[in-house]
């Protein structure tokens, strides 16, 4: 028993010999630039996430956790932009061209992510915004106030509590969520995705919500201030509020498509889709 | 040689075809078929050469193909026709070349379909989209390969990406055709091709690696 309770030890040992052996291939690299109002910082990771918040004071500063000696870090800064770089060396892949990034940046400062893994995640900011991933998630939250551009092959995206801002999204797979997004522009274009919106259609926005096969389901309160047609040419068309006919060139078709006011109609709402469903629902 | 590789050297079978072409036209009824039809298709262009005027169905395609890249936004058949007289003596070869060009291109749609296995595309979620047997166009095929150039891992991806973005356009260009006047239709189309744009600016953006 003493013998087997001592290779069992021997063993465990030489696991935790192997981790750390790995997890000394980490290493950690910061960076810190000084900028002025309205920073512009640039990120192109190709694989690993991404994490961008609100710091204090004018300052950019970058963490990076890279996971293995096949990536080295590009940094530069010119004037107010900053600009941070994955260099894949030769061999380098998934797995050993990993790179987390957390970084902080003033509120103002105006971000540019490029990452085909990702995730992406942005916060509490108000300059523009703007994130590209391949396959990459994406998060924005707590923005005000600026442009915010997301691109994405299959990634899903999600928009929480956007504001007074000027929304783009084109996704080709991946399922979209916008929960409480206003701005006088919010324009989401998905191919196979979902899209999910939940919030009020405020500002006086223009809001289209265009698919060709993903479902489109947006949830509205009763208060809405809204003009909205709503058409699948092949899909199913639902519409949970009683609207008030409007003289327009759109034909209305029961159960394919509908169109009307609510409201004093202060915001444009177009529900598009070739074959997805789509249902406009009461909250 | 498979049916892949003697497509990509078809343009170029001017002067006769080598043992290796021979030996898989021999055995391949669908790239045989299709190069009899190419055949006849050049046979009967040189007849329309001498032609005086195109036939309407042609400048009904020129119009729409203009007016889907934005460059005419109204019904400009009389446009087309007034001009037709002064540019006919400029265009008078290459229209009816248009036209076999756009009647190949029919053909090699439809061979491609009756040659190629269904593709199935998967998506992110693990759900199977319809099975879709669609020709891939020279364009996307470079895009392809350029994407597996430098990134290989990503290739699959950008194809199912192609694929259903193809689907989109082609749903979207025949809802747009069928009700030219119609504004969301055109909106179908804007999306679908912006989707497209989408896809190649990512596949060959310089940023990444």
């Amino acid at each position: 028993m003493y013998r087997k309770q001592s290779a069992t030890m021997f063993a465990v040992a030489m696991v935790l010999v192997l981790v750390g052996s790995a997890a000394g291939e980490t290493t950690r690299q910061e960076f810190h630039f000084k900028v002025g109002h309205r920073a512009s910082v640039s990120i192109v990771n190709q694989y690993g996430p991404i994490s961008v918040k609100s710091g204090p004071g004018k300052q950019v500063s970058v963490t990076a956790i890279l996971y293995s000696g096949k990536v080295e870090i590009d940094q530069s800064k010119t004037g107010n932009r900053v600009s941070v770089v994955s260099h894949l060396l030769d061999g380098s892949d998934a797995e050993t061209g990993r790179v987390d990034y957390e970084v902080l940046v003033p509120s103002d400062a105006s971000v540019t992510l490029h990452s085909a893994t990702g995730p992406l995640h942005v916060e509490k900011l108000h300059g523009d915004v703007i994130v590209e991933g391949n396959t990459a998630l994406v998060d924005v939250r707590d923005v005000s106030a600026g442009h915010v551009h997301v691109k994405t092959l299959n990634g899903a995206v999600t928009l929480t509590n956007v504001s007074d801002a000027h929304v783009e999204i084109t996704s080709v797979g991946g399922d979209v969520a916008l929960n409480a997004v206003n701005g006088s522009l919010v324009h989401v274009n998905s191919s196979s995705g979902k899209i999910h919106y939940d919030g009020d259609f405020g500002d006086e926005g223009d809001y289209s919500l265009t698919s060709h096969s993903g479902d489109i389901e947006a949830i509205a309160p009763s208060y809405a201030s809204i003009e909205v047609v709503a058409r699948s040419v092949q899909g199913k068309v639902e519409n949970d509020f009683p609207l008030q006919p409007e003289h327009t060139s759109f034909i209305a078709r029961a159960g394919s498509a509908f169109a009307g006011t609510m409201g004093k109609a202060a915001s444009s709402v177009k529900l598009l889709s070739f074959s997805g469903k789509i249902h406009l629902k009461k909250r | 040689m498979t049916c892949e590789e003697f497509e990509r050297v078809l343009p170029e079978l001017e002067g006769g075809h080598n043992t290796e072409q021979e030996a898989h036209l021999k055995s391949c009824s669908a790239c045989s078929g299709l190069v009899s039809d190419l055949n006849a298709i050049s046979q009967q262009a040189r007849l329309l050469q001498g032609s005086e005027e195109p036939s309407p169905w042609v400048w009904n395609s020129i119009e729409l193909a203009l007016r889907q890249d934005g460059l005419i936004h109204q019904s400009s058949r009389e446009r087309a026709r007034a001009l037709a007289p002064l540019l006919s003596w400029k265009l008078r070869w290459l229209v009816p070349l248009a036209a076999v060009f756009l009647v190949a291109f029919g053909v090699l749609i439809r061979q491609r379909g009756t040659v190629q296995p269904p593709v199935s595309v998967a998506t992110e979620t693990g759900s199977i989209q319809p099975t879709e047997t669609v020709a891939m166009a020279s364009e996307d095929q470079q895009l392809l390969n350029t994407v597996a150039a430098r990134m290989p891992s990503m290739r699959a991806a950008y194809e199912s990406n192609l694929l259903a973005v193809n689907a989109y356009i082609r749903d979207a260009e025949q809802s747009a055709h069928s009700n030219p006047n119609d504004e969301v239709a055109q909106q179908y189309l804007m999306s679908a091709y912006e989707q497209k744009a989408m896809v190649y600016e990512m596949a060959l953006d310089r940023s990444l690696p």
